[in-house]
């Protein structure tokens, strides 16, 4: 008798163990994160009280640290604003002369970012700020570093930020020096890609490489990292470029979506 | 439903949350543990593995459906580890029990959620296990020990 139970409770397992895999199966199979968008509304603001009591705790640690940092930088950027007067002088002088058609000014929005995605690897961030703080889809994100990613999607007061750590994240982008253009993608650890370079073109460790701009969602001449490794086989055409992303995705408290009449909707997933 | 199950759906409320908000703070590079996993393997070796699975599929389509990524991919390896977990239930001794399972149900949630992830996408599933899966679960571990040392007695009065 405890055989037959026993044999019984086996395939009770085995048969829920079925039910579950295929539930999952087919929830990859159908996948559509648009119809859960309620869900994930609900969720996020059940957890919007934790963010806040979380954020409080944080800044009031934070505020006679971050006072003495804010300091400091008040100071070394009232001596670069100087130079940067006189910059911006010398730049308009230079394109009267030229007859430069003025570029349209950014606007920034200030976030804080709240959360994470609850992936395996860091590959979304949770912002505090939404649709109705004017954020828009595929707006670009930055910090003072650089490029952090694009708005994926949208709830009223927050938003999810797709990082360039993300597998489907990629970025049109040009060497500082070379002014050659790639791709950069995720490498699948803690390194980006910088992909399509040519092997005639000379690229040194420690160059920058920037936004270049040839997109709908990124500006040009954002940071995006620096470039660490670089290799070449005989049996391939382009370089395989390594770079240190300049934004370091693990601290990341203050970031910046960049609003500008230029910035357009895409059509894909990817810039 | 019984007390355990009750004071384990608030240890998972807990996990999720503090997952959620403070794992963040004790990252190394970007390695964080995995406080669901530690949760639910120490509920799936008290509740064998059908409440093991049943949970795993809950808090697993919970994590799918906060993160921007495929869904049904944490709940499918999460469902997997803690029928795994329910299974290995009493196969070990009890000292080391619950830090074997929680290495082996971690290593077999990580490979098929990176073999998933992975698939028909240009970069290798070597190197995700090399930087992620293998860093994450000893993290998992030493943090899953620390906790279980002080959990068990909680879930077990």
């Amino acid at each position: 008798m405890k055989r037959v139970l026993g044999l019984f409770d086996q395939r009770r397992t085995l048969l829920l163990l079925s039910f579950y895999l295929m539930l999952c199966f087919i929830l990859m199979a159908f996948n559509d994160p648009f119809k859960l968008r309620g869900i994930r509304i609900a969720v996020l603001q059940g957890m919007s009280w934790v963010y806040a009591l979380q954020n409080k705790f944080s800044y009031l640690g934070d505020l006679e640290k971050k006072n003495k940092i804010l300091h400091r930088q008040v100071l070394e950027l009232s001596l670069e604003n100087l130079q940067m007067q006189e910059n911006m002088l010398e730049n308009l002088r230079l394109r009267r002369l030229l007859k430069f058609k003025e570029e349209s000014p950014f606007t920034f929005i200030s976030g804080t970012v709240i959360g994470y995605g609850q992936e395996q690897t860091i590959r979304s961030l949770i912002l505090n700020i939404g649709l109705e703080d004017n954020v828009r889809k595929n707006q670009t994100v930055i910090t003072e570093q650089g490029l952090v990613g694009k708005i994926l999607a949208l709830e009223p007061r927050q938003s999810i930020t797709q990082i360039l750590m993300d597998r489907n994240s990629l970025v049109s982008a040009r060497l500082q020096t070379s002014r050659e253009i790639g791709v950069v993608g995720w490498s699948g650890n803690l390194w980006l890609d910088l992909n399509y370079i040519p092997k005639e073109v000379q690229v040194e460790p420690g160059e920058v490489v920037l936004t270049s701009g040839l997109s709908r969602i990124y500006p040009r001449g954002i940071k995006i990292g620096v470039v660490a490794e670089v290799k070449e086989n005989d049996y391939e055409l382009f370089k395989q470029i390594k770079l240190k992303p300049v934004v370091d995705f693990n601290r990341l408290e203050e970031v910046f979506v960049i609003q500008s009449a230029d910035t357009l909707p895409a059509e894909k997933g990817s810039d | 439903m019984n007390k355990l199950d009750i004071r384990y759906i608030v240890f998972f409320i807990i996990a999720f949350i503090l997952q959620f908000t403070l794992v963040k703070y004790i990252e190394i590079l970007q390695w964080k543990p995995d406080l669901l996993l530690v949760v639910l393997v120490s509920y799936a070796l008290r509740r064998g593995p059908n409440w093991g699975m049943t949970a795993g599929f809950t808090v697993g389509l919970l994590q799918d459906v906060i993160s921007t990524d495929l869904i049904g991919l944490s709940a499918l390896s999460k469902t997997v580890a803690g029928f795994l977990a329910g299974i290995l239930a009493g196969k070990f001794a009890e000292r080391t029990e619950f830090l074997l399972t929680l290495l082996i149900t971690g290593l077999l949630h990580d490979l098929i959620y990176f073999f998933i992830y992975t698939l028909g996408e240009n970069f290798s599933l070597q190197s995700l296990i090399i930087f992620y899966t293998i860093p994450n679960l000893m993290y998992t571990i030493v943090i899953g020990g620390f906790l279980n040392y002080f959990v068990e007695p909680l879930a077990t009065e």
